[in-house]
C-alpha cells in the first residue's frame, strides 16, 4: 500500500516541539484532519514524531489518536520517528484509554501500542504486520487454521482497527478481502 | 442570656518550625477557618524559626488570594521580616502574586527576590502563575528542566525530567480545563537535597474536582456512584475518571503513572478534605489513602507530589 501513503510532519502542525494539553491537541487535531482531507487517495498516513520532543497523554489523546478512531477501518496511522520510550509511554496510554490500537514503526520493526490484538487474534495479527499484505487463505495455510476462522479473525482484526482492508477479484473470479498492515 | 458576639477576626498562627501542608492544616483547622462566615478579617502569624514549604507556601498564597478576593482584610505577620521564612516566600515570588490588598508586616519586600534572582538556583522553580487568559506554554518544559538541572548527575535524569513535565503539563492543563475561577493558579517546585525529596505543587482556586465529577457520576460511571470522596479520589488517579466521560481522564491518571515510578507520595487538597496517596506495590490504592475529612474551607483543588530521591 506504499503508492497509497501519505507522511504527516506532526511537529510543523505543533508550532515548537512540545505538545501540551487538550486546547493545542484540539488545534493541531484540525490541521490533521485538513491535511488528511487534502489526500483522498491514501488509506495509510505516517505521523512523523522528528524533532518532536515532548507530548503529554491529552495532547496525544486529541490528535493522532483521535483521528486514528476516527478513520478506523478505512485509513491507518502510524507513528514513525519516535525519539524515546518516555515520549511514547504518554502515546501509549492515551491510546489505550481510547480503545485504539496505533503502530510504532522503527524502519522494518513495528509494534503495535495501546490496544493489544486479543489472545485468539494475536497470531494472526502478526503474522499480517510482517507482510505488506495477506489474505484469509494466505493466513490459514501459514497458521494451519480453517478458512473461515481465519476470515473471521482478519475481520475481527480490521473493525479493531489493526489492519486495512481492499477488496479485490479473487484469481476465483469472485471477491476477497485482502488485509493490510498499518505501514 | 446576652447573646454570643461572632468573632470577627481570625488569626492563624503557624508553628515554630517547618511547615509543610499538613502543618498549614492544623493551623487552619486551630484558627477556626479563615473562609469562616463571620470573619471579615484574616492575620497569617508567621513567628521566629517558622519555615514555610513550598507546598505550604503555595497552599497560603492560594487561600491569601481567595480571602482578598472574598472580600475579607487579609494580612500576614512575618516576626522575622525578610531575614526569615519571609525572605524565602519572597525568594519563591510569593509577594508578586499576593493580591495587593493584602498588608503584609512589618512591609511587603520593596524588591522581589524571584525576579532579581530567578533562574539561578537550580534548586527551586519559582512560583509560577496559572491563568487560562494567558497561557505560558514554556511552562512544563521550565519546570522540568530546572529539575533537570538541579539532579544533573543522576542516571535516570531524563527520564525523570519526562516524568515531571507529564505531570506539570497533565495537572495544569487540567487547571485550564476544569477549574472555572477568575482567580489564577500557580505551580512551583523545590528541590529539598537534605530531606532527599523533590516537591511538586499545583494549586487551584476553582471548583475543586469533586465538585465537577460528583453530578456527572451517576450517569457516567454509575458503578462508582456510592464510593466516597476519598475512593473516588483514588479512582481518579488509578482508572482515570472524566466528567466528560469514559474516554476521557487519562491526564490524571498518566500523570499519576509518571509520579509511581518514583514512589512519589500524592496529596491532593479539596475543598473540605484532604487526602494522601501513597503508593503500595506500584499503585495508589484506597487502603493506603490517607483521609483527613472536616478541614477548614478551602476553594479549589491543590496537588503535591513528593519525590522520593534516595539513589
Amino acid at each position: 500500500m506504499n503508492e497509497n501513503k501519505a507522511t504527516i510532519r506532526l511537529r510543523e502542525l505543533m508550532g515548537g516541539p512540545y505538545g501540551w494539553g487538550r486546547d493545542q491537541g484540539r488545534e493541531v487535531f484540525q490541521q490533521l484532519l485538513k491535511k488528511v482531507e487534502a489526500s483522498p487517495g491514501k488509506s495509510v498516513i505516517e505521523v512523523s514524531m522528528k524533532d518532536v520532543e515532548r507530548t503529554d497523554i491529552s495532547f496525544a489523546s486529541e490528535t493522532v489518536v483521535e483521528i486514528a478512531k476516527r478513520y478506523r477501518g478505512n485509513k491507518g496511522f502510524y507513528l514513525a520517528n519516535v525519539i524515546d520510550e518516555d515520549l511514547l509511554e504518554n502515546w501509549e496510554a492515551a491510546a489505550a484509554r481510547k480503545g485504539q490500537p496505533l503502530m510504532v514503526w522503527d524502519g522494518k520493526k513495528g509494534r503495535v501500542i495501546g490496544v493489544q490484538p486479543s489472545q485468539g487474534t494475536a497470531s494472526a495479527f502478526e503474522y499480517a504486520i510482517g507482510r505488506v499484505s495477506v489474505t484469509a487463505s494466505e493466513v490459514a495455510n501459514a497458521l494451519d487454521l480453517q478458512i473461515t476462522n481465519a476470515s473471521n479473525k482478519l475481520k475481527q482484526l480490521w473493525e479493531q482497527g489493526f489492519l486495512l482492508r481492499r477488496q479485490e477479484t479473487a484469481e476465483s473470479g469472485g471477491v476477497e478481502f485482502r488485509y493490510y498492515a498499518v505501514k | 442570656m446576652p447573646k454570643r458576639r461572632p468573632k470577627l477576626h481570625c488569626l492563624v498562627e503557624l508553628p515554630s518550625k517547618w511547615v509543610d501542608s499538613a502543618q498549614l492544616e492544623q493551623a487552619l483547622s486551630a484558627s477556626g477557618g479563615p473562609h469562616g462566615g463571620s470573619f471579615y478579617s484574616v492575620t497569617f502569624r508567621f513567628p521566629k524559626n517558622c519555615k514555610v514549604m513550598v507546598d505550604a507556601g503555595v497552599r497560603l498564597l492560594a487561600l491569601a488570594n481567595q480571602l482578598d478576593f472574598s472580600t475579607r482584610r487579609v494580612a500576614l505577620e512575618f516576626d522575622e521580616g525578610e531575614a526569615g521564612t519571609m525572605g524565602y516566600l519572597n525568594r519563591m515570588g510569593f509577594f508578586d502574586h499576593l493580591a495587593g490588598q493584602v498588608i503584609v508586616r512589618p512591609y511587603r519586600p520593596p524588591f522581589s527576590g524571584a525576579k532579581i534572582y530567578g533562574g539561578s538556583n537550580k534548586d527551586l522553580v519559582e512560583i509560577a502563575r496559572i491563568s487560562p487568559d494567558n497561557r505560558d506554554q514554556d511552562l512544563p518544559t521550565r519546570l522540568s528542566e530546572a529539575v533537570a538541572s538541579a539532579l544533573g548527575t543522576r542516571g535516570d535524569v531524563k527520564t525523570l525530567k519526562d516524568a515531571i513535565w507529564t505531570v506539570f503539563a497533565e495537572l495544569i492543563d487540567n487547571i485550564f480545563a476544569h477549574s472555572a475561577t477568575v482567580l489564577d493558579g500557580y505551580a512551583a517546585m523545590q528541590l529539598y537535597r537534605n530531606g532527599k525529596s523533590l516537591q511538586v505543587v499545583v494549586s487551584d482556586s476553582g471548583q475543586g474536582i469533586m465538585n465537577t465529577l460528583r453530578p456527572t457520576i451517576q450517569s457516567q460511571f454509575p458503578a462508582l456512584a456510592d464510593l466516597s470522596d476519598t475512593n473516588l479520589l483514588v479512582e481518579v488517579f488509578r482508572q482515570g475518571i472524566s466528567r466528560h466521560g469514559p474516554d476521557r481522564g487519562c491526564g490524571l491518571k498518566g500523570s499519576a503513572a509518571k509520579a509511581m515510578k518514583y514512589n512519589a507520595d500524592l496529596e491532593v487538597r479539596l475543598p473540605e478534605s484532604r487526602v494522601v496517596l501513597v503508593p503500595a506495590n506500584g499503585i495508589y490504592k484506597a487502603n493506603t489513602a490517607y483521609c483527613f475529612g472536616r478541614q477548614t474551607l478551602l476553594w479549589g483543588t491543590h496537588i503535591g507530589f513528593r519525590f522520593h530521591l534516595d539513589s
